[in-house]
This record gives C-alpha cells, sequence and structure tokens, in this order.
C-alpha cells in the first residue's frame, strides 16, 4: 500500500538540465505509465526513483518515508530494464531469486518462491538455463519473475516491450495488466509508445523536456488534452492543429464560419484541434464546413485518410471509411464535429475550456 | 603461352608465406632443438655430433642443479602470476572508474611494458643496491628497517627481487587485458544488481569476476608461459645468483649451453621445458572451463 510522491524533482547533467522542477503523485496499486517523446526525461526520472541517479533538487517519497537518499537495495523496488539486464552468468532460477539472496532468504524458501513465480510467468521449463539460451519473449519473462519474486512495493519497467516482436508484444501488453491486477503493486511504466500507455493503464503521465504536461486517465489525455503538445502528441494520426480567428464572435477557419461554441474570455487568434476520426467530408458551400482541395488520399486498411488543403499550406486531414472514395485535386468541403473541437490559446498552448 | 592456376593453387600461393615463416622461425627450431637433445655437441667441435640416444636426459634428470632449477621456476612463476593477476584485476578494477583524468593514467600504465628489459634490470640493480640503492635509504629514512638489506645478494630476497621486477614489468599486460574486458560488461547488469540490493563486494563477486573468468584464465596461462620461459630479466638482474638461487630452467638451460658448451644438454632441458608447459597449459585450460559456455550455448 505505496504512493509514490514525487516533489520539486530536478536533474542536471553538466550544463543539461534534464528534469525541471517536477512533480508528480502516483496513487497506490496504481498501473501510471510515463508517455513522452524521446529524450525528454523519462528514463531519468525513473532510474531517480530507483535510486540509480541522484537528485539535483527536490524529494521522493514512498508513503510517509523519504527514500531519495537510500540506496537502491533498501527502496524495496524491482526494476524491469529495457535490455532486461539478466545476469548472464547465472541461470534463470538464479536470476529470478538473486535478490531473495543477496537479503539471505533460505534456500528452501527460495526455491519455493522461485517456483511459484516460475508457474505464474510459464517458464518452470526453462529455470536451469542460461539468459543466452532465451528468446527475447522467454527473457522478458524472466526479467519480470525477477521483479516479482522479491514481492517489491513498486514495480519500475523502462520500456520492457520495446524489443520484442509486433505480435508478442501485444500479447505482453495484456499479460502484465493482468499480472498487474493480480498483484495490485504499485507501477511506474515507461513508454514512448502511446498505445501501451493507453491501454495498460490507470494513469497517463505526459511529459516533455523534463517537464510534466499532464497526467490524467487515458480517456482524459485523450479526450481534453490540456495544451497543445499534448493534443499534437497523443493519437494517431495526429490531431489537426488550424489556426482560427474569432470574427463577431464566431470562430472561422480560412475564411469560413463554423458552429463552435465559443468559452467567454477567447482570445481572437485562436488554435483549433480536430482529431482526424472527428472531421467527416462535405460538399463545398455547405454550411459548417470549410471547402479545400484534396490534396493526397492515404488507404489505411478499413480507414482512408484523405488531407485537404484548405489555405495555402494548410491542410486538414480526415478518417472516412475506405468505401468513401475521392481523387486528387477534387474540390471538397471538410466538416469539423462541433462536439469535438478543442480551443488552445497560442500565446500560452493552453487549452481554452468553457 | 599462359599459366592457369586452379583454385586451390592459388590459395596455396596465398599460404605459402605463412608456411614459409613458421616453418623457418618456428618448426625448424623445435625441430633442432629435438635432434640437438639426442646428440652430444661441443659448439667448439661442431663437425663431431655422435648421436648418444637419451643421455642427454638422463643426464639432466640426475642433475641436482636441474632440480633446484625446476623449483625456484615454480616459485618463480607462480609468485609472479598470482600477483600480476591480483594486482592487475585490482588496477583495473581502479582505472575503469569514471573519474577525471582517468585516461591518463591509463596511458602511464603502459610505461613499464613499453621500457627495455635491460634498462629495468639496470635500473634496478641501482635501485636495489645494499649501500648506495634509494630503496634501502627510503626504507631506513621512512624508519621501516634498521639496517640495509642485501637486496640482490641474500638468495630469498633476489628471488623477491627478481619477483617483483617481472610483477612490475607485466602487470600492465593484465590490466590492459582485463580493462578491455571490463568496458564490456553492461552497466546494466550493476544497476539491476544494486536493485537487487547487492553491495560492492558482491557485485565484484557475482558480476564482474564470472565475466572475467575467461579472460583471466587466457592472461594466466600466458603469464605463466611467459614467465616460465623468462630469461633476460633474472639473467640481467642476478645472473642467477647468488649462487644458483636465481636459477630456473631457462638459464640452467643457457648455462649447459654457452658456460659448459653441452648443447645437447640445454636442448634436452628445453624440450623438457616445452612439454612440461604444453601439459601444464592443457591440464589448467581443461580445468578453468574455457570455452566451455559458448559451445554449450
Ligand atoms: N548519464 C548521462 N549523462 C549526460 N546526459 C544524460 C545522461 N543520461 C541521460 N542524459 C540526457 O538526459 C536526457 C534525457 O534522457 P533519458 O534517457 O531520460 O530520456 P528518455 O525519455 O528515457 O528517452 P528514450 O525514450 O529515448 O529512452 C537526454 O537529453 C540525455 O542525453
Ligand atoms: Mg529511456
Amino acid at each position: 500500500m505505496t504512493d509514490l510522491v514525487v516533489q520539486g524533482l530536478s536533474k542536471s547533467f553538466g550544463s543539461n538540465q534534464v528534469l525541471k522542477a517536477l512533480d508528480l503523485t502516483v496513487p497506490s496499486r496504481q498501473f501510471v505509465t510515463l508517455l513522452g517523446p524521446s529524450g525528454c526525461g523519462k528514463t531519468t526520472l525513473l532510474r531517480m526513483i530507483a535510486g540509480l541517479e541522484k537528485a539535483t533538487a527536490g524529494e521522493i517519497r514512498f508513503g510517509d518515508r523519504r527514500v531519495d537518499m537510500l540506496p537502491p537495495g533498501e527502496r524495496n523496488i524491482a526494476m524491469v530494464f529495457q535490455s532486461y539486464a539478466l545476469y548472464p552468468t547465472m541461470d534463470v532460477a538464479r536470476n529470478i531469486g538473486y535478490g531473495l539472496e543477496v537479503r539471505g532468504t533460505p534456500k528452501p524458501e527460495r526455491t519455493e518462491k522461485i517456483g511459484a513465480v516460475a508457474k505464474v510467468l510459464e517458464i518452470a521449463h526453462l529455470l536451469l538455463r542460461k539468459p543466452k539460451q532465451l528468446s527475447g519473449g522467454q527473457r522478458q519473462r524472466v526479467a519480470l519473475g525477477r521483479a516479482m519474486a522479491r514481492r517489491p512495493d513498486i514495480f519500475l519497467m523502462d520500456e520492457p516491450l520495446s524489443n520484442l516482436d509486433a505480435k508478442l508484444r501485444a500479447t505482453m501488453r495484456g499479460e502484465l495488466r493482468r499480472f498487474h491486477l493480480d498483484l495490485g503493486t504499485t507501477t511506474v511504466y515507461v513508454t514512448h509508445d502511446q498505445l501501451e500507455a493507453m491501454t495498460m493503464s490507470d494513469l497517463v503521465v505526459v511529459m516533455n523536456e523534463g517537464v510534466v504536461q499532464q497526467i490524467g486517465t487515458p480517456e482524459e489525455v485523450y479526450g481534453k488534452p490540456a495544451n497543445l503538445f499534448v493534443a499534437g502528441f497523443i493519437g494517431t494520426p495526429p490531431m489537426n492543429l488550424i489556426p482560427a480567428k474569432v470574427v463577431d464572435g464566431v470562430v472561422t477557419v480560412a475564411g469560413a464560419p463554423l458552429p463552435v461554441p465559443l468559452p467567454p474570455g477567447a482570445p481572437a487568434e485562436l488554435i483549433l484541434g480536430v482529431r482526424p476520426q472527428d472531421v467527416t467530408m462535405a460538399a463545398p458551400g455547405d454550411a459548417g464546413a470549410v471547402p479545400g482541395k484534396v490534396w493526397m488520399v492515404e488507404l489505411i486498411g478499413s480507414e482512408r485518410l484523405i488531407e485537404v488543403e484548405i489555405a495555402p499550406k494548410l491542410r486538414v486531414t480526415a478518417e472516412v471509411r475506405a468505401s468513401h472514395r475521392a481523387a486528387m485535386d477534387d474540390l471538397v468541403a471538410i466538416r469539423p464535429d462541433p462536439a469535438h473541437i478543442h480551443l488552445f490559446d497560442p500565446a500560452t498552448g493552453l487549452a481554452i475550456r468553457a | 603461352m599462359r599459366f592457369r592456376l586452379s583454385d586451390r593453387q592459388v590459395g596455396v600461393l596465398f599460404m605459402l608465406p605463412l608456411i614459409l615463416a613458421v616453418g623457418i622461425f618456428l618448426v625448424w627450431p623445435i625441430a633442432e632443438a629435438v635432434r640437438l637433445s639426442f646428440v652430444r655437441y661441443n659448439p667448439l667441435r661442431p663437425d663431431d655430433q655422435p648421436f648418444v640416444g637419451l643421455d642427454n636426459y638422463l643426464f639432466v634428470l640426475e642433475d641436482p642443479l636441474f632440480w633446484e632449477s625446476f623449483w625456484q621456476a615454480i616459485v618463480w612463476t607462480g609468485w609472479s602470476t598470482v600477483l600480476q593477476a591480483v594486482i592487475g584485476v585490482g588496477l583495473a578494477l581502479l582505472l575503469h572508474q569514471p573519474l577525471k583524468g582517468m585516461n591518463a593514467f591509463r596511458g602511464l600504465l603502459l610505461f613499464p611494458y613499453i621500457v627495455p628489459t635491460v634498462v629495468i634490470a639496470l635500473n634496478w640493480r641501482w635501485l636495489f643496491n645494499s649501500e648506495i640503492g634509494i630503496v634501502n635509504h627510503l626504507l631506513l629514512s621512512v624508519g621501516l628497517i634498521d639496517e640495509k638489506i642485501a637486496w640482490l645478494s641474500t638468495p630469498s630476497m633476489a628471488m623477491a627481487s627478481a619477483i617483483m621486477l617481472n610483477v612490475w614489468k607485466y602487470t600492465p599486460f593484465v590490466v590492459i587485458v582485463v580493462l578491455a574486458r571490463l568496458q564490456t560488461i553492461p552497466t546494466e547488469l550493476y544497476d539491476a544488481a544494486k536493485v537487487d540490493g547487492a553491495g560492492v563486494l558482491r557485485r565484484f563477486r557475482d558480476i564482474t569476476l564470472p565475466q572475467l573468468a575467461e579472460v583471466l584464465a587466457v592472461v594466466i596461462v600466458f603469464r605463466t608461459i611467459w614467465t616460465f620461459n623468462k630469461f633476460e630479466e633474472i639473467y640481467l638482474l642476478t645472473r642467477g645468483g647468488p649462487g644458483t638461487s636465481t636459477y630456473n630452467l631457462a638459464l640452467y638451460a643457457f648455462d649447459q649451453s654457452i658456460a659448459n658448451l653441452r648443447m645437447g644438454v640445454g636442448a634436452a632441458a628445453g624440450v623438457i621445458m616445452l612439454v612440461l608447459l604444453l601439459a601444464g597449459s592443457m591440464l589448467y585450460i581443461r580445468v578453468s572451463g574455457f570455452g566451455r559456455e559458448d559451445k554449450a550455448a
């Protein structure tokens, strides 16, 4: 029953400030994902929670226990590394039981715990092998087993699925989620794959350049992005972000008025965000639609992406059913669904909410 | 008319330089040594080389100086190799620390390895000189000893000095090999062990040492062979003395061949060394399990 609190945490490598006064609370028993582009400081944050990296400023608490001056071994955490970091000279059983061995757990008890973990992970037949003799997926399970065997307060995982092929990754996503529900251990999971973040997490922490951009459930970060970065980062294909003007109290895009409810106090210049899934095709001249010319058409399986140029260099993507036909240079119009429009202040980048 | 060579002939041509070099510099000397060990050969009478069967071997095996040299060679090789391995691994661990300026130390380390043995041996003779050497002077002034130590003229001290010289000169070789291996161990393994709660000593024992095992096996075999055969350091430092107290088999063979003009006996001693080293190396590699890991995988 341990929640994890990070307060004002900063980290610099030389003059390169990687984390900037970061605040974060991970509630007990939750599966929390750190999501952000490469180099934004996810691994650094995770390593600081583990104690493998010293903070420049700030503090870390597990429950009411302050841990940032404790060595990793005394924090009772377990970590799964991206490369798995299995001990190459030890067999699978010893790998799984090493944390117990170091802590002086007697052999019979150790063997029993290793056996139990191996059974859950379905790797009991591999216990005598060396890591070299395992497949990627099997190694991943052993790494997981090593983390589980000690019954840690907190699980830390750094992109544990990134070395697996797409199919195995999908399977392991489900399994990790199931293990989490069974064990109920507080988990911090690092990924830059938003599909992983969306499907597995209770909470998603979106990071960029060492700063937390938004913390929320997957629904929240997808449905109510707090700022332009989150809006552009979450969702595939990415959200259309279109400059708009307020003319006589009406939002207009490329000169076409749109029936968008305008919150009071909105600035005269806005950025209108709408996901391709929330854009439908219309005929030029239809009310509530913006006319334009088809720029590109892409088939992505059951859907088709139609990119429409509504002003020079300004294109909007619509995701429609594959049965919808369109040809290059057709004159069409796009109609954003007024119920799913996001407005942002271009000056601050923050969402404007009613 | 044109020559056309088959692939096979071209292949042989490519191998020819190596075959020649190995033949001239490796096979022929060994064969010649084996032949010499079965004849009586006084270099002042090169025309007279009668075949004497196993006489040279019998002579060697019945010679008390051979056995003295043999046991001294074991002491010399054993201590040198063990000290080099232990100090070498220790220094490599130190030099592996990610500290500023470490590269300068890594470079400096090569120094003893580069300097010619003659220079080192002569310098050491001065350093260890019991009357005017700096070693005694320093030890006296620090108060570690009360009277001057006769480093090179008492038997046990002479052996110790020779071993020290060997350790000083060849430890860098161990350091370089071990350091290269250390640098290939992924740091994530240490991170994982820290998270598992392992302290410095456990991390060394459970992660570093097992990964060094293979390279240490090779290093120890090489150092053993080279030290066992070593001639010039001892010869230049002590000439085998005082008395015969720092003779090893190389000095014995040299002594028989050159000083006593018994080339056949010297060759027999050399062949015995060859056989001993071959057997020892094979045994060690078997026992240490070198290369087994890869075959299993
Ligand atoms: N030991 C280090 N020394 C210097 N700079 C470092 C060190 N570790 C990380 N950095 C820098 O810190 C920044 C954040 O790195 P970090 O590994 O936390 O990114 P990440 O979010 O995990 O990225 P990825 O998704 O690619 O794994 C990067 O700019 C990186 O260059
Ligand atoms: Mg990372």
